[in-house]
């Protein structure tokens, strides 16, 4: 009797200690991911960002943030890509794993918001032939920001979006700078992030604000 | 216990894998042995895996063991996986990955046409460069007469292409023959299309050697793609110096509606800008237009469009026989155009496509103290069917079926006739390899009115000689019923060309080249003399059109040149001998160039034309049409400033034709007697078009 109490306990401990392990593999996995999109700069070293986290979503096939960094990972990888056929390439698969990472987390305002920034940028390509995805990406962002209001990053990204449009569209930097001091004000509320969520934007958003006055 | 407890410990390490891992390395390339860069590699269902470096090389350690899957995969290739055996030590992997095809690696048929679309890549115009386009106010047919193969036409409406007549033009609407796309014909000018180019999101203009899916046109089709869903609920004000506009578009979930309605008087600007042309009642306008589109499902698309207009005007034009009593032209026209279209994909290898169109033309008036009424009446149904059998290779087929009546009274005296014109065709796009495609289309016609079938061949080569540069071959035999005016008089054949072309197609990094010769060879066309019309008439047409776009070189600017040459003759209508039709000019050129600059918030088009004089029958030279017009010139200039008013985004628009004052003439007009002559030009030397287009309630420009 002894022993089989023994040997269920040591059971329970051997499948706990099992996952506890896939656990934890998951966490270094993606601490080890998010380490090397920090240290990107080329388009080679943000596929290779956006490669890991595809791999880990493969397995954490549940959880809405590998897919999420895959997408902005490729996005930031178009982003740094000169040639337009490539550029397209990467932000059509960041549009995929944003649609990936969306029907896992819905109603998500940090997805929402790489939705509209990927958006904004596929426009940018060929602004004339694709007027239509300029009021796409303010419905995402727009969105965004209804579903989390202390989000500094749709702001930010807003922000962005509308210092790079000419005036004559609505842009410019006069009217960038009110978005962009908003997401500043609401960086510097931001306390503590949680581990592995997103947190980037505000050195660039303090980078354009100088550039606004 | 504590022998236990050693055990437990040794349990979990070992499920913490302590044990020696496998190190996986190796090489990623094409069947051709090209590295792959950025590919990822990884063991399946595990977070172990790497990226290629620029050689194709990988390498990463793996602490799973046994048969394990290892997938692969890279941006712009496709995914693969295999199975590996993984015992410790180096596992060495040699993977092989295939390029995926892309629409840009593959070929496709560009002999004849251009596509102007805003999704799709052999894009050429796009709607909004429609609007733009300096000398054109957004007109699509004046646009499209900076291609190269059209002629600049100013006193008669329609096309002329390829040295064909307007009436070897026809215009489709979401695939649906349109029987009067031009506002009506006055005497010595050309009338603006029925049509706003916002309508549109793809424009397909082939000069030549069309698809089957079309006919009855001999020399060109132009193929307008209507809009899907719009994108959100807006309101639109124009304010025109020819008149105003109202428009308003409603989104709702998975449908749009739009209304527009408009009301042009020419009264104001006329009045600024002296007009040659004696007018009696300047034009005047108005009409509305509804649009609904609904998503039946993902993939279904259900249109319907209205438009209905009436327009009234009369003018004198001046008798050179007796200079006192001048000639009185007086018109009244009522149009109606709708159209309805259905497309569904059944599965994933057929597309279904039906269509159902209608549309009603009336003019009446005075013409010479007579009175005319004339009406046009068509009803078409079309299915197509397309089977994607290949990952390339399309077979479409399809029937439709179309009435045409008129009748028309002149004086007393009237005439009628209808026809049913029924036709079926199918067409297979044939890719032997991505880089070599043959399209081959067979289209048949039957009228009931001349109780006469035609057959007509269509084939295309296509072949992709490099990344960005391609060429093809093209024949195709085209067939047209003869124009409505001989028709109505008694049945006839039907009119016939054969189309024979090559081109030469460079596309890429901003710029498009293209390069196209064609021989044409009309036969059976309509001849009028003395005697009732019979198909005896004939002709050719040759030439070599050439096309350059460039939207890199220059900063913030566009431009495109287009040069065609045109040696044609025929001998139809009323015509004595073979001659060179007066709608053919030997050399033709546009340059447009665009600019939008930043600062001013304004967008800056300019157009130029040339070309070259034009034939005119002078009654005093023995030789028939070989007296020749000086050379046509044009130079056209757009602004349009960008910003808000009311905080509403606001275009305001000026447009300036023929800015240095040509003095252009299209031809002579001469007395009986052959004494008398006068010149035909434009109403007036310069002129000036200003708008004001709002949107209230967004950022972009929507109409």
């Amino acid at each position: 009797m002894k022993t089989l109490k023994f040997t269920f306990t040591l059971l329970m401990i051997t499948m706990a200690a099992t996952v506890f392990a896939q656990g934890g593999k998951y966490e270094t996995a993606m601490q080890k991911a998010l380490a090397s999109l920090d240290s990107a700069e080329t388009s080679a070293g943000f596929i290779g960002t956006a490669n890991q986290f595809e791999r880990i979503s493969a397995v954490a096939a549940k959880e809405w943030l590998p897919a999420y960094y895959a997408a902005y990972s490729n996005l930031l990888a178009g982003l740094v890509t000169a040639d337009n056929r490539q550029k397209d390439q990467l932000l059509d698969k960041a549009l995929l794993e944003i649609g990936q990472a969306e029907t896992l987390s819905p109603d998500n305002s940090e997805i929402w918001t790489v939705k509209g920034y990927v958006q904004f940028m596929k426009m940018s390509i060929d602004p004339m032939s694709r007027m239509a995805l300029m009021s796409a990406a303010n419905t995402s962002l727009e969105k965004a920001k209804t579903l989390d209001p202390a989000n500094p990053r749709p702001w930010f990204v807003q922000g962005q979006n509308t210092f790079y449009t000419p005036e004559a569209f609505g842009g410019g930097k006069k009217a960038a700078k009110t978005m962009l001091e908003n997401a500043g004000a609401k960086y510097a509320a931001v306390k503590t992030t949680a581990a592995l969520m997103p947190a980037w934007g505000e050195k660039r958003c303090l980078t354009l604000l100088s550039q606004c006055k | 216990m504590k022998t236990y407890l050693t055990l437990l410990l040794l349990l979990i390490c070992g499920t913490c894998s302590l044990a020696q891992d496998t190190r996986i390395t190796g090489t990623i390339k094409t069947a051709k042995g090209v590295a792959i860069p950025n590919a990822s590699i990884a063991v399946k269902n595990t977070f172990d895996g790497a990226s290629s470096d620029s050689t194709g090389r990988f390498s990463f350690n793996t602490s799973e063991k046994g048969k394990q899957v290892i997938t692969f995969s890279a941006i712009g290739f496709g995914a693969d996986s295999l199975q590996a055996d993984l015992a410790g030590g180096t596992h060495e992997l040699k993977l092989v990955l295939d390029e995926k095809l892309t629409e840009l690696d593959v070929v496709s048929i560009t002999a004849g046409t251009f596509e102007a679309g805003d999704n799709k890549k052999n894009v050429v115009l796009n709607s909004l460069d429609v609007a733009t386009t300096a000398g054109a106010t957004a007109d699509i047919f004046a646009a499209l007469q900076t291609l190269p193969g059209t002629q600049t036409s100013f006193s008669e409406n329609g096309l002329f292409v390829r040295g064909g007549a307007a009436a070897e033009t026809k215009t489709f609407f979401d695939g649906m023959l349109v029987k009067s796309p031009f506002n009506t014909q006055v005497p010595d000018q050309a009338s603006r299309g029925r049509f706003s180019p916002f309508l549109f999101k793809g424009t397909s203009f082939s000069a030549g050697a069309y698809s089957a899916q079309y006919g009855q046109a001999l020399s060109s089709a132009l193929v307008l793609e209507s809009k899907d869903l719009a994108e959100k609920t807006t309101t639109g004000v124009s304010l025109l110096s020819a008149g105003l506009g109202l428009d308003h578009t409603q989104r709702f979930k998975n449908s749009s509606l739009a209304a527009e309605t408009f009301y042009y008087n020419l009264r104001p600007a006329f009045t600024i800008i002296k007009q040659k042309t004696d007018w009696d009642k300047m034009p005047e306008q108005y009409g509305g237009t509804l649009n609904y589109k609904l998503n039946t499902s993902e993939t279904g698309m259900f249109k319907a469009f209205a438009q209905l207009s009436r327009s009234v005007l009369s003018l004198y034009t001046s008798n050179l026989d007796d200079p006192a009593a001048k000639k009185y032209f007086d018109n009244d026209n009522k149009n109606v155009y709708l159209n309805s279209t259905y497309q569904e994909y059944l599965g994933s290898k057929w597309k279904l496509q039906g269509g159902v169109a209608y549309s009603s033309n009336h003019d009446e008036g005075l013409q010479s103290a007579e009175n005319y009424t004339r009406t046009d009446r068509n009803l078409q149904g079309r299915v197509t069917v397309t089977n994607y059998t290949g990952s390339l290779s399309t077979i479409k087929a399809g029937v439709e079926t179309m009435y045409t009546g008129r009748n028309e009274g002149l004086g007393g005296r009237s005439h009628k006739y209808h026809d049913q014109l029924s036709a079926a065709f199918a067409e297979t796009d044939l890719f032997f390899t991505p880089k070599l495609v043959a399209r081959l289309g067979l289209r048949t016609e039957y009228s009931s009115y001349m109780q006469l079938f035609n057959l007509a061949p269509r084939t295309s080569l296509g072949y992709k000689t490099g990344a960005h540069s391609q060429v093809s071959v093209a024949y195709g035999r085209f067939y047209q019923n003869p124009e409505d005016d001989y028709l109505i008089l008694q049945p006839l054949d039907f009119e016939q060309a054969d189309h024979y072309l090559a081109n030469y197609q460079y596309m890429g990094n901003g710029r498009i080249f293209r390069a196209e010769a064609y021989y044409k060879n009309y036969d059976r066309l309509v001849k009028t003399g003395s005697t009732l019309p019979e198909n005896t008439g004939d002709g050719y047409a040759k030439g070599i059109d050439l096309f350059w776009r460039d939207k890199k070189t220059l900063k913030n600017s566009d431009y495109w040149i287009s040069y065609s040459f045109l040696d044609t003759r025929r001998n139809f209508r009323d015509y004595p001998i073979s001659a060179t039709p007066p709608f053919a000019a030997k050399h033709t050129m546009s340059v447009v160039y665009k600019k939008f600059i930043d600062k001013l918030q304004t967008q800056l088009s300019t157009t130029y034309t040339f070309a070259s004089g034009r034939t005119y029958v002078n009654p005093n030279n023995a030789a028939y049409l070989a007296d020749k017009t000086r050379a046509f010139n044009n130079l056209s200039l757009t602004a349009s400033y960008l910003t808000h008013i009311l905080r509403q985004f606001t275009v305001v628009y000026v447009a300036a034709n023929n800015v240095p004052g040509f003095r252009n003439v299209y031809g002579y007009q001469y007395s009986a007697n052959g004494q008398m002559r006068k010149a035909i030009g434009p109403p007036a030397r310069r002129d000036l078009f200003i708008g004001l287009l709002m949107t209230l309630g967004d950022n972009t420009f929507v109409r």
